[in-house]
């Protein structure tokens, strides 16, 4: 006799498995193990399984971190063409989970909202939608976000062809129908519509926000984006999965380095190669040395907006200082195109480690002169304090990560959550808050840096001098060029790498980094070629601009500017 | 070692002190910083980091990532085989080549055509990493402005290698670098070529076979990369 044993489980699986089948709610649910413990659902039950997912004692997984949708016209064994992936995050037992709801074959895919569980699911809704087409029933606002309003078609599914063009007028803007009406209440003056961007100073980037003013308070908001929207999903999956580098540099340009080492990463561990300790300890001193430049950038814009121009030169400098070191490292200063699949294009110059050791001793320098200007300035603590307020409640149920979150008193960060690289032998602290305000943003930023230049200084003190930074692994890296040069078995491995690209086995992946703003993650998707099948970016700053439009409601508009800049949106990785 | 968590919002006292709140006390303690700043400046204590463009230029490294050249042999050749990996290996797809076949049998192709659409192009590098002939590399050169979109099409006129322009700026990225150990492929206008050294319309003229060339190569009557690549379909990605 013999008998059906199914699969043992990883214990998260397991726990998931047991809970789900526990509750009528998850009673079709199904849990397997990938890379990460997963759930497949149906349409139908997805909210109620979201809604145990969240509740459930003892899966509490209450952050939403990502919606995605996939298309698998041309991919082999997939059961229905159109699929949706959520991530979430547990922050009390540090776990991530994906859920992947499997859409029955029509025309007009559909499956219900769930902003009414996780409310940051909102803009990840609309933009399935915006792209693939999906219906979500139930969504309060359902329009298009990426995109703009006279496109045709759903760009990521696979039979629209690239290329295309879709002219689009000023009078095929939408304009929400709260901004048409006006509001004649009494004992009120009539509340007015201010257009803010899309080209405005302090909406850094393009980013334009719709605001009913009442007075100088703000009543009701709306934010619209995609202004700066380079397909950049649709243009990987006519690449290579290394010539996808350049493009990464693009998403968040004030710190390029930390989305390439994201990528590359997620394409590793498909893989499963190991890069030597010494590349891996260049992308975590560079990848720091990219925080600080994304926080000067930050908090710098910030008091400009606020009146504070001394500090902008004086982090500025920091960020020329570091751009310096970027470039004799790789060649270019903002698009730095460093990393590849396997370890970087070129290992570091002989002077490295010397020159890192001098922009440690300058930077605490340029920072303790802002600190000196700022934080006990009376004019900034009025613009800042109390303004901009996020509870912690509010920002877990808005799916905040990185310095927004922990300004409201979450010690989220991924470096500490799930260390990668070296983080975990190094010590330091992660800086939190309790206050959720633009102030608490200010201070996370800044001491954040200091942990940066920390973390610098151990990762150099164990920094080998000599040794390689790529894997050998040359079905992967190109091998030397002295090897091109003059052996012909290697002249193959490069031709085939650089013609065909590297064949990462079929199968998902979802890897996460801490970027300057927070969870930045890569899901990939291979199915056996070159390139990948199909790349979606968890873009950090995407919740927070979507928290935006809640957050300034209540306040002035000069409030509105100064949070703005605190929460900061780099408009390449928002609109991507 | 740890990963510990700190409070910063306990550090700094949420209400500023009177002597804070009078404002004139902070204005002074401010006015020193900036003076600070100014000072050191103006003796030039710190070297200032603006660059009085185009006066002054910034130094940039060895690596820095401009326009391309396309390397020669000794002869003034072009070292480009016309192999399209360049061409491939560029995410912008902004290199255009057509390839032809070279009278002299030891070169057997080179580009007719080399354009590099500089509004396309990045300056990623990856040509150069690309290239396994050591024909491409980078300059320092990043003064690239031109007046219509025809002229930033740069041809193999503006791309050959020109001493002048590498006195100017001087080489960017490349494929190796002085003391890094690597031997540059051993250059064709100076390979003996088997057999003999004649030339390949001088036996077409005759009606002689055609030669194989350097051993360890292909026969010389496959046609041509280009010739296969016109006749087969266009590529998905329209290049």
């Amino acid at each position: 006799m013999s008998t059906l044993v199914a699969p043992s489980l990883s214990p998260a699986a397991e726990k998931l498995r047991e809970r789900l089948a526990a509750s009528p709610a998850g009673g079709n649910a199904n849990v397997v193990d990938a890379d990460l413990p997963v759930v497949e659902t149906s349409p139908e039950s997805w909210p109620a399984v979201a809604r145990l997912l969240r509740d459930d004692p003892d899966l509490r997984y209450d952050l939403f971190l990502d919606l995605l949708g996939v298309d698998n016209l041309s991919r082999k064994g997939q059961p229905t063409r159109f699929e949706a992936v959520a991530y979430l995050h547990s922050l009390p037992r540090n776990e991530h989970v994906r859920v992947k709801i499997r859409l029955p074959d029509s025309r007009e895919p559909s499956l219900p909202t769930v902003t009414d569980v996780y409310p940051a699911a909102d803009w990840y809704e609309r933009e399935a939608y915006d792209l693939f087409g999906f219906d979500f029933p139930g969504h309060p606002n359902l329009h298009r976000i990426l995109c703009h309003d006279a496109f045709v078609g759903h760009a990521l599914r696979k039979d629209y062809a690239p290329g295309q063009r879709w002219y689009c007028a000023e009078s095929d803007l939408r304009i929400p129908d709260w901004a048409r009406e006006t509001d004649e209440r009494a004992g009120h003056f009539e509340t007015q519509t201010l257009s803010i961007g899309p080209a405005h100073p302090a909406t850094h980037g393009i980013i334009h926000v719709l605001a009913r003013i009442d007075g100088e308070r703000i009543v009701r908001a709306e934010t619209m984006i995609g202004y700066l929207h380079r397909c950049f999903e649709k243009m990987s999956e006519k690449q290579h999965w290394n010539q996808v580098v350049p493009y990464t540099d693009r998403l968040n340009y004030v710190s390029a380095m930390i989305n390439g080492v994201g990528y590359v990463r997620t394409v590793e561990k498909m893989l499963g190669i190991e890069v030597p300790d010494r590349g891996r300890l260049v992308r975590t001193i560079l990848s720091e040395f990219s925080r600080i430049m994304d926080h000067c950038v930050c908090i710098g814009a910030n008091l400009v907006d606020i009146g504070a121009l001394t500090n902008f030169t004086y982090l500025y400098q920091n960020r020329e200082n570091i751009y310096g070191l970027i470039e004799a490292c790789c060649g270019a200063r903002l698009t730095v195109s460093y990393v590849r699949v396997g370890g970087l294009s070129i290992d570091v110059p002989e002077d490295f480690v010397p020159r890192c050791r001098r922009l440690l001793e300058w930077i605490p320098e340029f920072l303790r002169d802002v600190d000196k200007l700022v934080t006990n300035n009376r004019i900034v603590r009025n613009r800042l304090q109390g303004t901009g307020v996020v509870t912690k409640e509010q920002a877990i149920a808005w799916g905040l990560t990185g310095p927004m979150l922990r300004s409201s008193g979450v010690a989220y960060d991924v470096r500490r959550a799930r260390p990668y690289d070296f983080y975990d032998r190094f010590d330091w602290e992660v800086p939190i808050a309790q206050d959720g305000d633009n102030f608490a943003r200010y201070l996370v930023r800044m001491e954040e840096m200091r942990q940066s230049l920390s973390i610098i200084r151990q990762a150099l003190d164990i920094f080998p001098e000599k040794g390689p930074v790529n894997s050998d692994d040359w079905h992967v890296v190109l091998p030397p060029k002295d090897a091109v040069y003059h052996d012909m078995e290697s002249l193959i491995y490069h031709f085939k790498l650089v013609m065909e690209g590297i064949r990462v086995p079929a199968g998902e992946r979802y890897e996460w980094i801490e970027g300057a703003n927070g969870e930045l993650g890569f899901h990939a998707i291979s199915d056996g070629r070159g390139g990948p099948y199909r790349l979606k970016v968890r873009p950090p700053c995407f919740p927070s601009m979507a928290a935006f439009e809640k957050m300034i409601v209540g306040g002035t508009v000069s409030d509105m500017i100064a949070t703005l800049g605190t929460l900061n949106i780099i408009a390449g990785e928002l609109d991507r | 070692m740890s990963i510990g968590v700190v409070d910063v919002g306990k550090r700094v006292p949420k209400k500023l002190t009177l002597l804070q709140r009078l404002y004139i006390p902070e204005i002074l303690r401010g006015m020193a910083v900036t003076l600070r700043h100014l000072v050191q400046n103006l003796i030039g204590v710190r070297k200032l980091p603006t660059i009085q463009y185009p006066d002054q230029r910034r130094d940039y490294s060895g690596r820095f990532r401009g326009k391309h050249i396309l390397k020669t042999r000794e002869d003034g050749t072009l070292k480009c085989v016309a192999c399209y990996m360049c061409a491939q290996a560029c995410p912008a797809e902004c290199i255009t080549i057509v390839a032809g076949e070279h009278p002299k049998i030891a070169y057997e192709k080179y580009p007719v055509v080399f354009d590099i659409d500089m509004l396309r192009c990045v300056f990623c590098g990856f040509c150069v990493d690309a290239c396994p002939k050591d024909a491409i590399w980078m300059t320092r050169n990043y003064e690239l402005a031109f007046f219509s979109r025809e002229d930033s099409i740069f041809s193999i006129d503006r791309l050959r290698e020109q001493p002048e322009e590498i006195a100017r700026h001087g080489y960017g990225y490349r494929p190796y670098y002085p003391g890094d150990g690597t031997h540059p492929p051993t250059d064709a206008s100076v390979a003996p070529v088997v057999p003999g050294a004649g030339e390949r319309e001088a036996l077409r003229q005759k009606g002689e076979p055609l030669p194989d060339r350097t051993p360890g190569h292909g026969p010389l009557n496959a046609p041509s990369h280009a010739e296969t690549r016109e006749a087969s379909e266009p590529s998905p990605t329209g290049r």
